[in-house]
């Protein structure tokens, strides 16, 4: 309260002086004017309010224009006339007058949807006034998708959007929109009813009214600094004034199951294999599973399929919505609940549930004063499942049991089995599985209330908004008191880990919007000023021995550790000023222009500009075009901007002192003395100024409708530029790095969308196809030439690089030119021949043939090269829905193709010191002999350093490219009751039941940068469901 | 048009005023300090981050360990890292090796504490501005604490030279990013050289005790810079018995040995154990501890608490013990059968008993041996035979079973014992006669005294004495010795002497290639 207490009165004074400065402003205006006044409503034929349509009094420069209920009020100087009344996509009309009069006029659609509205930053346009691809999510299409978020379902929907799906219950998708700006922050913002909030995983795809994707500057520009990954603008729904109560029903329930399973090798197969590798510890290993488990010498009987242990058969998955809408003419409101659960296919506590209440309600006090509140409250409870667990199901020997009580009976409280007694040290998947419990509890409240002033006949709106995001949460991580043997020495203390969250995120919006026109021009203009204040902290603690009933489960009773402390948070406050003009001419010549300045208490450089400006030409309005046969819109566009991110870490810029313990030495540590701290301290005098990274782009782009508007398509080149994307530059001898703008990047590509929709009779159809490439480039990165990383722990084995010319963290490492088959090849090749003379038999056959790309005859640093990225080159989706008679059919699907996955499962063998488990596929296609395969390696191979030492390389790096029929949904709809009937929907879904991949691990969907390591995979849910709506 | 104007002004208002909003300090960040140059007493502690420095993490953190280790045929790396086992274990460099990530981490670890250091010169600097011109007591401590933090940074030199040949030397001014620009490679020569003028400075200032004495209990003192001194000359002597450096290892050993500071500990056994830790005859030892508490703050050689403690340069050579506790690890640097059939030809008993600890019986994987400390040891699927003794703190000398392998024990890095063999090595050289200081180290482990030691008695007292440490004494004499390329199969002479500078070092900064 007290932020907000702060806001106002830093903010509220200057805020209601304005309203008075303009209200006085305006009523002088208006006391001038003669006294006919007329009134009306425009609505379309189904009467609904057209927002902005304008009014103008024929032969004057009196003109209006409606306000979002589609009412207008103009005063005009004659006593009769004729009012002329256009918008976009309508035939306009002429409606005559006498005296004061009230009007109800009904515009008919030109028959295409140009005329959509579509949601703006900080307002609305009509879609063909847009001179920015900003794509409008049919949210019908977001319906049918059975996600837990809402995010989830915009997979492959929208062109320049790379969706990238988690499995883990309640995880919300990584979101690209084109590309990778930064090595930072690669997430859009969201704004959510105003407010800007980093995910929308709280909401449910039913409390959804519209969602507008920003992609260029045009649009996002708006937004300032937090625009330069994109914008996604959600609207909650809402009720309208006038409104007969409406009950909305929505639910489905359904079942997830595992698709496209890897199938591990089998006992048998892993003990031919682990022999091959001619090594002590796995002939010992193989020996000690058949004295143990059964089995005699070196041939074994156990076999365990630890994925088959973890992975569950099937797993629920339910959403319950009911949504209350109405409205009196004075009072419009929405009021909804609902209700969602997803079980995890992993065994064991991993699930999401999720309880939402909506409510949200528009006064309109007086003709010139709307008053409206929103509040959406979400209430979670995410168990997180052990990953890790994914990993060991992949690498673990299938020699040894699950559980075993009569070699292992130290084991506690179950008696799970130990590799250790036949010799390995493979975690028990199980035991990971179970022994885990990662709850996190959030509730998520976005409150917002506004005030909306009309004055000027409605050619002005004033408003004021302010919204709140505050969210806090529990995280709850109790590791119970175990022994996994074998020794009774190995008791792990039960361990209770408690993590309090909360955001507090206030935004305060002052806006100003005048709208007009005269004849045919047309033009608006947008003030705005905008206040934020961001709170973050998180408070953990640990304790150990805390018993294990839930009752027990806080720190202060039981061993706690001062280590096992910390508290940390951030403070950030921002305020901008921001301004939009709109200018068309008949429609046909349309411009937008934007500017933000936006400051920002995270940097030392305060202030930033953002400037954008957009055109557009509707061609299809010229003369010379009019009449061109089949050609009903045909508009050409073109934008330029600037816009920042500010995820990047805040930073203070100066030369940082570091004491305490941690940079103090210890002294006097003797045989009868114990080692103390001397008090000490460290100087780093490497730091530079930081400040939001920049992104200017350009965007040119053509949207069409055909043939009776039944071919519709747009097209988009963007080219994204990032001037100071901010990184870690690393100095040579360890010296800290720093964290400063050094880096360009560029995202390039094309954005397409084109459906094709008709009807025959009683059957509607509507194929649509949308499609986007990109090319990421780093294209500088400060004074260095490369930085190589990777991911933690396996960067030095499977290394990726940032280097300009390539896209952003390309998996790097040596090139397999196939397999030396023979001794002969081998003799012939300098390369093996040089790896030989150093240390003899390290190159034999069955072992990878490396590229010698620097023609040096060895293998070295200079034959590492880069082997592909990440990021596809092309993503893509497309949509074919059916309707007939009160049967609807839909399939979608989308994919992405041209990029790299790094199967790290498969390539744990390199740090391995004794054999682990491959997948099938691999373990029946390895190298047995001359000629049985040039592409993989033999058994004994893979023990061996030559193809060990970052070895593999490519052969590891695989295509990502996928298919996915994303959703089929066969629906039929009907009434029930003949006063006041109950429209219902029966629907049965299929989500993401097929897919087409060459990739050889369990999904191609790996969130992060590629490597396929611990990732829990994408299911397939089919399901059943019911809307009603009365 | 008066409404437009009214926004207008109403616009720049708000522009004008409101960003005092923005002007808080950043949240969570270390805040700006102000350190007080005028109180002196504050003056050790820049010091003492430098010791921070170079022993947390730094010289004795566990990569650089094993790289060393690993390039003598007393240890089978066993590493899981097959540039080691294979290639650096027989002695191979030069590309092969260039881009392995341990090299980049041996090279950082090393160089990293001495920007730290010459940025404690800059501290150190500025509280010097602030002593009085007549306080000679002052100035005289500035001097000592300059010494103490120089020769640490020399030290780091030494040990980068012995591993690269020609490195750069990061002078006093390597504390800016525009400094590191101008850093060039300097000849071996020339590095070996600033190393011993280095050394000189600090003979002068430093305290003259013996390092369990100092005022800062266990930091380096005159001797400390003495030994340094000595080594440095004996690699510049090499195998030359007619280079003069022989007189200054002479010197330096016998100023060492006549400040009657220094003796032999006299149970070989418990030297490498918590007893011995900052004996009479450490000369450099690296500090640790664990406050005498079960849980809470270690400090390690890999970091304290919240870094990681696994990285520390025990842990890692600790067995692999299905026996499980305190006494249980990777294990990797085994001690090799070589090492242990040298040891037994000479009938050192002594120093089995310290260096070979056993897994189970030959290391069979079901089978046991228990340590003269009361330890439980299985053998391991590996088949490793041993442990290095001289990395086991055994669990009765350890306080409670939270902690690490090998927490509260010091890293041992300089012995009087070696010193007493250098000058041994000088007086045979020079054709006199070596055998007093070479006895007292055969006495201490209960070896007969030898008459007339040749230069290859001397040679196999120094491989037995240092056997298995891990600060590479056993391949530098095998390189100065010339007798590398007989043991390594994969030695080149003029090629794997030293190591390639990392190819990560090189991308970093093309000054280096």
């Amino acid at each position: 309260m007290e932020k907000l207490r702060l806001l106002l009165d830093v903010y509220g004074n200057r805020f209601i002086f304005l309203l008075i400065l303009l209200c006085a402003g305006i009523g002088t205006y208006a006391t001038a004017l003669p006294p006919t006044v007329v009134k009306g409503r425009i609505t379309d034929t189904a009467g609904n309010a057209l927002a902005g349509a304008t009014i103008l009094v024929k032969g004057t420069r009196t003109g209006t224009s409606t306000n979002e209920n589609g009412e207008f009020s103009i005063q005009t100087p004659k006593a009769a006339g004729v009012l002329v009344i256009s918008y976009t996509g309508f035939t306009s009309r002429e409606v005559s007058f006498s005296g004061d009069a009230t009007l109800d006029i009904r515009l008919s659609a030109a028959d295409n949807r140009q005329s959509d509205i579509v949601v703006v930053g900080y307002g609305t346009q009509k879609k063909g006034d847009l001179t920015a691809p900003i794509t409008s999510v049919n949210m019908d299409d977001v319906d049918k998708r059975t996600t837990a978020t809402p995010m989830d379902a915009l997979q492959g929907s929208v062109p320049g959007v790379q969706v990238i799906s988690n499995g883990s219950p309640g995880t919300s998708p990584e979101v690209r929109i084109r590309g990778i700006g930064s090595f930072n922050n690669e997430n859009p913002l969201y704004v959510v009813d105003g407010m800007f909030v980093t995910d929308i995983g709280f909401l449910n795809s039913d409390d959804i009214a519209d969602i507008s994707v920003l992609k260029d500057a045009s649009g996002a520009a708006i937004y300032g600094v937090e625009a330069a990954n994109g914008v996604v603008l959600i609207t909650t729904k809402k009720g309208r004034l006038n409104m007969k109560t409406r009950v909305t029903y929505n639910g489905y329930v359904g079942i997830q199951v595992p698709t496209h399973k890897v199938k591990m090798a089998n006992g048998q197969q892993f003990t031919n294999y682990a022999l091959q590798w001619q090594d002590a510890a796995d002939s010992g290993s193989i020996r000690q599973s058949a004295n143990l488990y059964g089995g005699a010498g070196l041939a074994p009987t156990t076999s365990t399929d630890w994925y088959k242990q973890i992975l569950r058969s099937s797993a629920p998955i339910t959403n319950q919505a009911i949504d209350v809408q109405g409205g009196s003419d004075k009072i419009a409101y929405t009021l909804g609940g609902n209700y969602l659960y997803q079980g995890g296919i992993m065994q064991y506590q991993n699930s999401f549930q999720r309880y939402n209440i909506r409510f949200s309600m528009d006064v309109r006090a007086f003709s010139w004063l709307k008053l409206g509140i929103t509040t959406t409250v979400s209430n979670s409870v995410t168990f997180y499942p052990n990953n890790a667990a994914w990993e060991t199901a992949f690498t673990a020997s299938p020699l040894f049991p699950v559980y075993d009580s009569a070699n292992n009976p130290s084991a506690f409280p179950i008696k799970f089995a130990n590799s250790a007694l036949i010799g390995r040290t493979d975690a028990n998947a199980v035991a990971q599985a179970r022994y885990n419990y990662n709850q996190y509890k959030q509730i998520q409240v976005l409150p917002g209330v506004y005030g909306e002033l009309y004055l000027w006949h409605n050619r002005i709106t004033l408003r004021s908004q302010l919204s709140e995001y505050y969210t806090s949460g529990l995280a709850t991580n109790y590791a119970q008191q175990v022994n996994l043997g074998p020794g009774s020495t190995n008791t792990t203390p039960s361990m209770l880990t408690s993590s309090q969250d909360r955001n507090t995120n206030y935004i305060l919006d002052n806006l100003v919007t005048y709208r007009d026109g005269l004849g045919r021009h047309h033009w608006s203009v947008l003030l705005g000023q905008s206040s934020r204040s961001d709170r973050y902290r998180v408070t953990t603690v640990q304790a150990q021995n805390v018993p294990a009933q839930q009752q027990f489960w806080y720190v202060t009773n039981y061993t706690r550790d001062p280590s096992y402390y910390s508290d940390n948070g951030t403070y950030n406050t921002s305020l901008s000023y921001f301004t939009r003009g709109t200018y068309d001419f008949d429609n046909k010549y349309l411009l937008t222009a934007t500017f933000r300045k936006d400051g920002s208490s995270k940097y030392q450089q305060k202030w930033g500009d953002f400037p954008s400006l957009g055109v557009g030409w509707v061609i299809s309005k010229e003369d010379f075009l009019k009449n061109v046969p089949g050609l009903d819109f045909l508009k050409l566009r073109g934008s330029w901007g600037k816009l920042g991110n500010d995820g990047v870490t805040p930073n203070a810029g100066y030369a940082i002192v570091n004491s305490g313990n941690a940079y103090s030495g210890i002294f006097g540590s003797t045989g009868s003395q114990n080692g103390q701290y001397v008090p000490g301290y460290q100087v780093n005098n490497f730091y530079s100024n930081v400040s939001w990274e920049v992104v200017t782009e350009w965007d040119g782009g053509i949207d069409f409708e055909l043939l009776k508007h039944r071919l519709k398509g747009s097209a988009d080149y963007y080219n994204r530029a990032t001037n100071g994307a901010a990184l870690n530059e690393s100095f040579p001898f360890g010296a800290p790095a720093i964290y400063g703008n050094f880096a360009d990047m560029t995202n390039k590509g094309f954005d397409f969308a084109l459906s094709w929709g008709d009807r025959i009779g009683k059957l509607g159809y509507l194929i649509s196809a949308n499609a986007s490439t990109l090319k990421n480039t780093v294209t500088k990165i400060g004074s260095i030439s490369n930085i190589m990383g990777g991911v933690f722990g396996w960067a030095a084995e499977y290394p990726n690089i940032i280097q300009p010319g390539l896209p952003i963290n390309s998996f790097y490492g040596y090139k397999t030119a196939g397999i030396y088959q023979t001794q002969q090849e081998i003799d012939a090749d300098p390369v093996a021949v040089a790896a030989n003379k150093s240390v003899p038999g390290s190159v034999q056959p069955g072992f990878f043939k490396y590229a010698d790309l620097n023609h040096n005859g060895v293998r070295d640093a200079g034959d590492e090269t880069n082997l592909g990225s990440y990021l596809p080159k092309v993503t893509y989706g497309f949509n074919i829905s059916v309707s007939y008679r009160q049967f609807d059919f839909s399939v979608a699907a989308q994919g992405v193709a041209g990029n790299k996955i790094l199967n790290l499962n498969r390539g744990e063998f390199q740090k391995a010191t004794s054999s682990i488990n491959l997948d099938q596929k691999f373990m029946e296609h390895l190298w047995t002999g001359p000629g049985s395969t040039n592409m993989y390696p033999s058994a004994y191979a893979l023990s061996q350093p030559w193809n060990k030492e970052d070895g593999g390389g490519s052969f590891f790096v695989e295509s990502g490219a996928y298919l996915r029929i994303q959703n089929i949904q066969l629906g039929y709809n009907f009434k029930l009751g003949t006063n006041n009937p109950v429209g219902l929907r029966v629907f049965v879904t299929a989500d993401r039941p097929f897919i087409f991949t060459k990739y050889s691990g369990f999904t191609p969907e790996i969130s992060g940068i590629g490597y396929d390591n611990q990732v829990y995979p994408v299911t397939a849910s089919y399901s059943f469901g019911v809307k009603a709506t009365f | 048009m008066r409404t437009y104007k009214s926004i207008l002004l109403l616009a720049s208002l708000l522009l004008a005023s409101c960003s005092k909003f923005l002007d808080h300090p950043v949240e969570n960040l270390a805040p700006e300090t102000t350190i007080d140059y005028t109180n002196l007493s504050l003056m050790y502690q820049p010091v003492s981050g430098a010791y921070k420095a170079v022993t947390r993490g730094g010289f004795a953190f566990w990569v650089p360990t094993f790289m060393k280790t690993s390039q003598s045929d007393d240890i089978i790396p066993e590493t899981g890292y097959s540039e080691v086992n294979t290639l650096i274990n027989n002695g191979v460099s030069g590309s092969a090796i260039a881009s392995f990530w341990a090299l980049d981490n041996m090279w950082v670890n090393y160089y990293a504490p001495i920007i730290t250091c010459n940025g404690a010169l800059a501290e150190l600097a500025k509280f010097g501005a602030n002593i009085p011109s007549g306080d000679a007591a002052d100035q005289q401590q500035l001097l000592r604490y300059q010494a103490e933090v120089r020769c640490l940074a020399a030290i780091g030199h030494f040990y980068l030279c012995r591993s690269w040949g020609n490195i750069p030397i990061l002078g006093p001014s390597s504390i800016y990013p525009s400094d590191l620009d101008t850093v060039h490679i300097t000849p071996m020569a020339n590095v070996r050289q600033y190393i011993m003028d280095e050394a000189n400075f600090c003979i002068a200032n430093l305290e003259a005790v013996a390092p369990n004495k100092a005022t800062h209990v266990g930091g380096l003192t005159k001797y400390t810079a003495l030994m340094l001194k000595a080594k440095t000359a004996l690699d510049i002597a090499g195998s030359d018995n007619g280079s003069p450096y022989w007189d200054t290892v002479l010197d330096c050993t016998n100023q060492i040995m006549n400040s009657g500071q220094f003796s032999l500990y006299p149970d070989y056994y418990e030297l490498f154990k918590i007893p011995g830790k900052l004996c009479d005859e450490s000369i450099l030892e690296f500090q640790y501890s664990d406050f005498g508490s079960t849980t809470g703050n270690i400090v390690t050689s890999g970091e304290d608490a919240t870094g990681s403690q696994w990285a520390n340069l025990f842990l890692f050579q600790a067995p692999n013990n299905s026996w499980g506790g305190l006494i249980n690890g990777p294990g990797w640097l085994v001690p090799s059968d070589n090492a242990y059939n040298f040891l037994v030809a000479r009938g050192d008993a002594q120093r089995i008993k310290l260096t070979f600890e056993r897994c189970g019986v030959n290391g069979n994987p079901g089978t046991y041996a228990v340590t003269p400390d009361g330890d439980t040891v299985s053998g391991n699927v590996a088949g490793a035979k041993y442990f290095n003794g001289k990395a086991y703190t055994p669990t009765s000398e350890s306080n409670g079973t939270s902690g690490y392998y090998g927490s509260n024990n010091n890293v041992r890095v300089w012995r009087y014992a070696e010193t007493l063999l250098m000058n041994a090595e000088a007086l045979i050289r020079k054709g006199q006669n070596g055998d007093a200081p070479l006895n007292m180290v055969r006495a201490r482990v209960g070896l007969a005294p030898l008459t007339n030691a040749t230069l290859q008695q001397l040679m196999d007292e120094r491989r037995a004495e240092l056997i298995c440490e891990w600060w590479g004494e056993r391949f530098n004499d095998l390189v100065r010795t010339d007798q590398a390329a007989t043991v390594f199969s994969g030695f080149v002479k003029g090629e794997s002497e030293f190591w390639p500078i990392p190819t990560t070092e090189i991308a970093l900064d093309k000054n280096l290639q």
